[in-house]
């Protein structure tokens, strides 16, 4: 089943919750890429908004040919380029290629758009979810591994690691969670 | 919350849900709360570990984005439209009528090629009185020149054909090409 696809199809056929789901699964990409052009975060976060309420409006035309997070994506720079020409301030010359937003883990013009704000939380929440990783059964620690930093499906892992899938979706929810841990502690600190 | 819950929203996260498990998670993170905080901390933690995270991690723009929304009116689209199929007898005649039509279409080439290959038989006199009853004009091409009965008309078209030969390209090899020139000064 592609989630996102089915989610999509929802709100095509009027269904707002289906909507809403997608806001919250693609909200922290979304701000992170309109940071890269918009640097003040209140302005962000509006850049942002405005860009998820033009994406709902153009969801009926959305076709499904490349995957949903792309078409947003492409919706979030051209509403954060829109907003600073409006602001007659220059949009970054450099772009990012679409393909690269879809593995937008690895795209290094992704890097370029970090701040050194949110270096810093990252490299202090890197160090947690580090520690929180090392700290976990190793059957847990390589479920998460193999999710998240090599991309597998969880029926991949389940052949790598010789267990039912069912296992598989345990062990990852267990890792989140000790990593929650982690994450909160350091958000609580942050407020 | 029960673990089957919490391991429901956090295989939404990774997309990883089958049969009705997405009615089951879209109807727990609209009536459950504590369902969406932890829904928005399993995605949270799968951002912070692709190094996604802007400065503010606890963004939720739900909230303004549903308010932003609100008067707008949910989304239907347009009913697909039904495949046109056609009924046998209609599908029928219609084939019949198309084809009829095709077969006299046929029939009047036939018979226009046969009456043209005669028309050619017949003396260019002829085709000329027939068109200018009022004035008959005698035209036939020997060669390169045209003798016509009335010199006016004789030495009109004999400058046309110089003309046409000139510009058309006198020599056989570039006889389809058409070559323009212009003098200097033009």
């Amino acid at each position: 089943m592609n989630v996102d696809l089915e989610l999509v199809q929802r709100v095509q056929e009027g269904d707002k919750k289906a909507f809403d789901v997608l806001i919250l699964k693609y909200q922290q990409r979304i701000v992170h890429v309109i940071t890269g052009f918009v640097h003040d975060p209140v302005e962000a976060l509006d850049v942002a908004q405005e860009a998820f309420i033009k994406a709902y409006r153009a969801i009926p035309n959305f076709r499904g040919d490349s995957a949903f997070y792309t078409w947003l994506y492409r919706i979030a720079i051209n509403t954060a380029k829109n907003h600073l020409t409006a602001r007659a301030r220059r949009p970054p010359a450099m772009d990012v290629d679409a393909l690269d937003a879809t593995n937008y883990y690895d795209a290094p013009e992704l890097k370029e758009f970090e701040t050194p704000e949110s270096n810093l939380i990252s490299d202090e929440l890197e160090q947690a979810i580090q520690q929180a990783i090392q700290d976990l059964p190793e059957d847990t620690a390589t479920a998460i591994r193999l999710r998240e930093f090599e991309g597998m499906s969880y029926e991949e892992i389940a052949q790598v690691m010789d267990c039912p899938i069912g296992t598989v979706r345990s062990r990852i929810f267990r890792a989140r969670e000790a990593i929650e841990k982690q994450i909160t502690e350091i958000m609580s600190e942050e407020e | 919350m029960t673990a089957n819950q919490n391991e429901l929203l956090s295989a939404l996260v990774d997309g990883e849900l089958k049969g009705n498990e997405l009615e089951q998670a879209l109807q727990l993170l609209s009536t459950n709360d504590t369902a969406r905080a932890q829904f928005q901390r399993h995605q949270l933690v799968s951002d912070v570990l692709h190094g996604h995270v802007s400065h503010n991690l606890a963004i939720d723009l739900t909230g303004r984005i549903a308010d932003a929304l609100l008067d707008e009116p949910a989304i239907t689209l347009p009913t697909k439209r039904k495949a046109l199929v056609i009924p046998f007898p209609t599908q029928f005649w219609k084939q019949a009528t198309g084809l009829a039509l095709a077969a006299s279409v046929g029939a009047l080439a036939v018979m226009g090629v046969t009456n043209q290959s005669q028309s050619q038989l017949m003396p260019v006199t002829a085709v000329a009185s027939i068109e200018a009853p009022a004035q008959p004009i005698t035209v036939a091409q020997a060669g390169n020149r045209w003798t016509v009965g009335e010199q006016e008309v004789e030495q009109r078209l004999n400058t046309y054909l110089v003309n046409h030969n000139e510009y058309a390209g006198a020599s056989s090899v570039f006889s389809y090409a058409r070559v323009v020139s212009y003098d200097v000064g033009q």
